[in-house]
């Protein structure tokens, strides 16, 4: 009995404790987000408090949208280009790191990080001048050893614009996958290797049955960053092509903002980023299981 | 070391050296361009820089960087600073309370990890134009912070669970409360995982963008990078003074980086676990 005052005392406190956090997380991030859910039943603009209750309108028009479905196949398509390229270049240096090279290991770490922690804006004007086809350097470099570049420019021509998207996304992001995955290696115990090694298993063997196995969460978990960077992208595209030439490069994110804040439809807005969070929910959920069982 | 696995290594050192290349000539052209004239970007795209010509540098200057980069400043420190305050308090109580109340609340913090800002921007915006918080440095700083608190929360979380309990039994029974007990025993003890969630919050929010692009349309409260993104489009053939503002946004970053690149690696690598 006589603890129980200091017992009371303690729970207040562990509420006091708990309730800043929770206060910000829930007047921020989940009441927004069930608003917008409510919001994409309704048709409204930016300034207007005009609420006009239309159901499911607002989701029919995105099934009907041509642009909602070129965006939603981009995110899909640099999501998917992003697993190859970043996953499998990061794992292929992270495996050079851990086992291949002894000399200038930091060296190569260090620098093929360094562009994580550049800012998104940064990498992108500098791409920028890199494609410029009247100013950059790649188009200097293609002509000068006697090749045409791309007529249209190489974020201008609607068919190579991903593809250019997907090479700055490398750029920026492969040295993270690789540190992800060198984390992962490292963490396998050296007497696995050498256990196998007397079992005859050397070279491809070991990596098949020692090295996948033993990184397999790691590559999990570098999956499903892709799939989640990839639904979010938005600065990278914003920024360097608007989401153009006609809507070529549109991805949810910068096609929700135009509908938000340049065109003003803010209902239709909302609708847009109801359909991404319930798919990113859903990876989220994924990933949770997955680290559950891992 | 015989001839095969001599080639074999030199092919290695090849392939890390080409990405190696191709990381750094980017950045390279950001400085190179940054010490042109205007003139020697349209005619030598491919050669250094004549002289070392300032003059770029100051015209970022002049344009406004400086105030930029002390906005991003604050708003980076006052961000993480309520991030790792409120993330830390409520780990801790999550960590140590058995009630199944908690164990719901925990599960809610880990939902709120997967809502991508994207999804509530016009919700956000409205709140925050409907509180007269567009452009001002609270007004951002609180959903930076609210967006930090779950993935930090959940980071803390993990490291006080495995935290050991004795110690702290040992300030409970001399008398000290539940929070002298984190400020005096867990705090002290917790630097490395402080640095890493600081660090990972520190580079995000100093690069944030989409938030910053909506709720910071006045030049005068701008962070680094709206401030650069509204500059391009009122200098945009202005090449030179374009990079000469990222190389100063980028820089502090980038030697931070290069100083503490052991931490920073640790800290961003974290994220996977």
């Amino acid at each position: 009995m006589s603890q129980s005052p200091s017992r009371m005392l303690d729970r207040w406190m562990s509420a006091g404790m708990l309730a800043p956090a929770l206060l910000l997380v829930g007047v921020l991030v989940l009441i927004p987000s069930v608003l917008a859910v409510v919001g994409s039943f309704y048709e409204f603009g930016i300034t207007s408090q005009n609420w006009v209750f239309v159901g499911l309108g607002n989701y029919a028009r995105a099934m009907a949208d041509p642009v909602f479905w070129t965006a939603l196949k981009n995110n899909i398509f640099l999501i998917i280009g992003s697993i190859i390229t970043q996953v499998g270049l990061g794992t292929l240096f992270a495996a050079l790191l851990d086992r291949g090279v002894r000399r200038g290991n930091t060296f190569y770490r260090t620098i093929i990080f360094m562009p994580v922690i550049i800012s998104s804006i940064a990498v992108a004007f500098v791409w920028i001048l890199i494609f410029d086809p009247n100013v950059g350097p790649l188009n200097a470099v293609i002509k000068g050893i006697g090749l045409t570049p791309p007529r249209l420019g190489w974020l201008g021509d609607p068919n190579i614009s991903l593809y250019m998207l997907l090479v700055i996304a490398a750029w920026q992001n492969v040295g993270f996958q690789m540190v992800l995955v060198l984390a992962g290696l490292q963490a396998i115990p050296k007497e696995l290797y050498e256990a196998a090694a007397l079992d005859g298993a050397k070279g491809w063997r070991a990596f098949v049955h020692i090295t996948l196995p033993g990184i397999r969460n790691v590559l999990m978990v570098g999956t499903l960053i892709c799939i989640i960077g990839g639904l979010k992208v938005f600065d990278l595209v914003f920024v360097t092509t608007g989401g153009g030439p006609a809507n070529a490069t549109q991805v949810i994110g910068s096609y929700t903002y135009l509908q938000a804040f340049t065109l003003g439809n803010m209902g239709y807005a909302d609708a847009l980023s109801v359909i991404l969070l319930v798919v990113a929910l859903g990876f989220g959920w994924l990933q949770l299981t997955l680290s559950r069982r891992g | 070391m015989n001839g095969r696995t001599r080639l074999v290594a030199i092919g290695m050192h090849l392939i890390l050296t080409v990405w190696t290349i191709f990381v750094l000539a980017p950045i390279g052209l950001m400085l190179i361009s940054a010490f042109k004239s205007q003139a020697e970007i349209f005619t030598k795209p491919l050669s250094l820089p004549g002289s070392l010509n300032l003059s770029a540098f100051q015209r970022a200057w002049n344009i406004g960087i400086g105030s930029f980069m002390l906005n991003s400043l604050l708003v980076t420190v006052l961000s993480v600073a309520v991030i790792i305050t409120t993330s830390g308090l409520a780990a801790y109580v999550l960590a140590r309370s058995e009630a199944k109340v908690m164990k719901w609340l925990y599960i809610l913090i880990i939902a709120s990890f997967a809502i991508p800002v994207q999804s509530v921007l016009v919700p956000l915006y409205q709140m925050v134009s409907g509180g007269h918080m567009l452009n001002s440095q609270l007004g951002i700083v609180l959903p930076y912070a609210a967006f930090g608190i779950p993935f930090t929360t959940v980071l803390f979380y993990a490291f006080f669970l495995e935290f050991p309990r004795e110690l702290e039994e040992a300030a409970r029974l001399d008398g000290c409360s539940r929070l002298q007990i984190f400020f005096r025993i867990v705090v002290p003890l917790s630097g490395p995982v402080v640095a890493s969630a600081a660090i990972f919050q520190a580079v995000f929010n100093w690069n944030e963008f989409l938030l910053a692009l909506m709720m910071l349309t006045e030049k005068s409260v701008r962070t680094l990078p709206v401030g650069i993104y509204g500059l391009t489009t009122q200098y945009s053939s202005d090449w030179p003074a374009i990079m000469a503002a990222l190389t100063i946004a980028t820089l502090p970053l980038l030697i931070l980086f290069i100083l503490a690149q052991r931490h920073f690696v640790r800290s961003l690598a974290g994220l996977g676990k």
